[in-house]
């Protein structure tokens, strides 16, 4: 039975190394240390580790270090990267923008937690999508918003 | 096109979407002509384009195919596309 082209091409967990080969982000602004779960049109689950060495803490805030809740965000939208970049293949090497973001942050996050960022489609189309983000540490829901993410073919706009 | 021969139905659909339509652009709902150019004339881009088709979903709970998406060239346009799909 022939395998489709597809099926050979999705991994089911991605190493930092694989995440730099697909995200445009670089230090210090990478928020994904792995992705565990891809399920091309369905699911993306990444981690990140936070330690208290993180860039963000040193202003944010210097007498309590808590993460914000951009960096959160940030996380969640480079999963969702991710979760375009399996889900329309050919859109390899665009420019990927933030539109609209409805975002709760239901708990701080503080150094030393794991990150479990979870993305799952409302609507997406080739070039844009909507996707709901949750973000868990322990198990307890931290962060969960809605993001609207587009796709662009060149650097311009 | 049942519902277009429904007076009531396309006057709830007509308002409800041109309110959906305001919100994600930005702009006043009594503000957007029904043929001015949505990409052209009132910035919308293929992230709002899509915003607008969700929220259009939610909003009467149905499912629009991607392929109406470069239809939605203005505002009636949109209207008529929610017309030919909600069953409000």
């Amino acid at each position: 039975m022939p395998v489709l082209k597809s099926q050979q091409a999705v991994p089911t967990s991605l190493d930092f190394e694989d995440i730099k080969k697909i995200i445009p982000q670089r230090f210090p602004f990478i928020m994904l240390d792995r992705v565990t779960d891809i399920l091309p049109g369905e699911r993306v689950v990444g981690l990140k580790n936070l330690t208290g060495n993180e860039w963000f803490y040193q202003g944010h805030f210097p007498a309590k270090a808590i993460t914000p809740g951009a960096m959160l965000l940030e996380a969640m939208a480079q999963a969702g990267i991710i979760f375009f970049h399996f889900h329309s293949p050919q859109q390899v090497g665009t420019t990927y923008l933030l539109g609209s973001v409805k975002i709760r942050f239901l708990q701080p996050v503080l150094p030393g937690a794991q990150l479990r960022i979870e993305v799952t489609p409302i609507k997406v189309t080739s070039s844009a999508g909507i996707l709901n983000g949750e973000i868990s540490v322990d198990g307890r829901l931290v962060a969960k918003g809605e993001l609207t993410l587009g796709i662009k073919k060149s650097n311009s706009w | 096109m049942a519902n277009r021969s429904h007076a009531k139905d396309h006057n709830g659909i007509s308002s409800e979407v041109r309110k959906l339509v305001a919100e994600i652009l930005e702009m006043e709902a009594i503000a957007i002509s029904p043929d001015a150019q949505l990409v052209e004339d009132l910035g919308m881009d293929s992230m709002k384009a899509l915003e607008i088709l969700a929220a259009i979903e939610k909003r009467f709970k149905v499912k629009i195919p991607e392929e109406s998406l470069p239809k939605m060239t203005t505002l009636n346009r949109v209207i008529e596309i929610a017309q030919q799909y909600a069953r409000a």
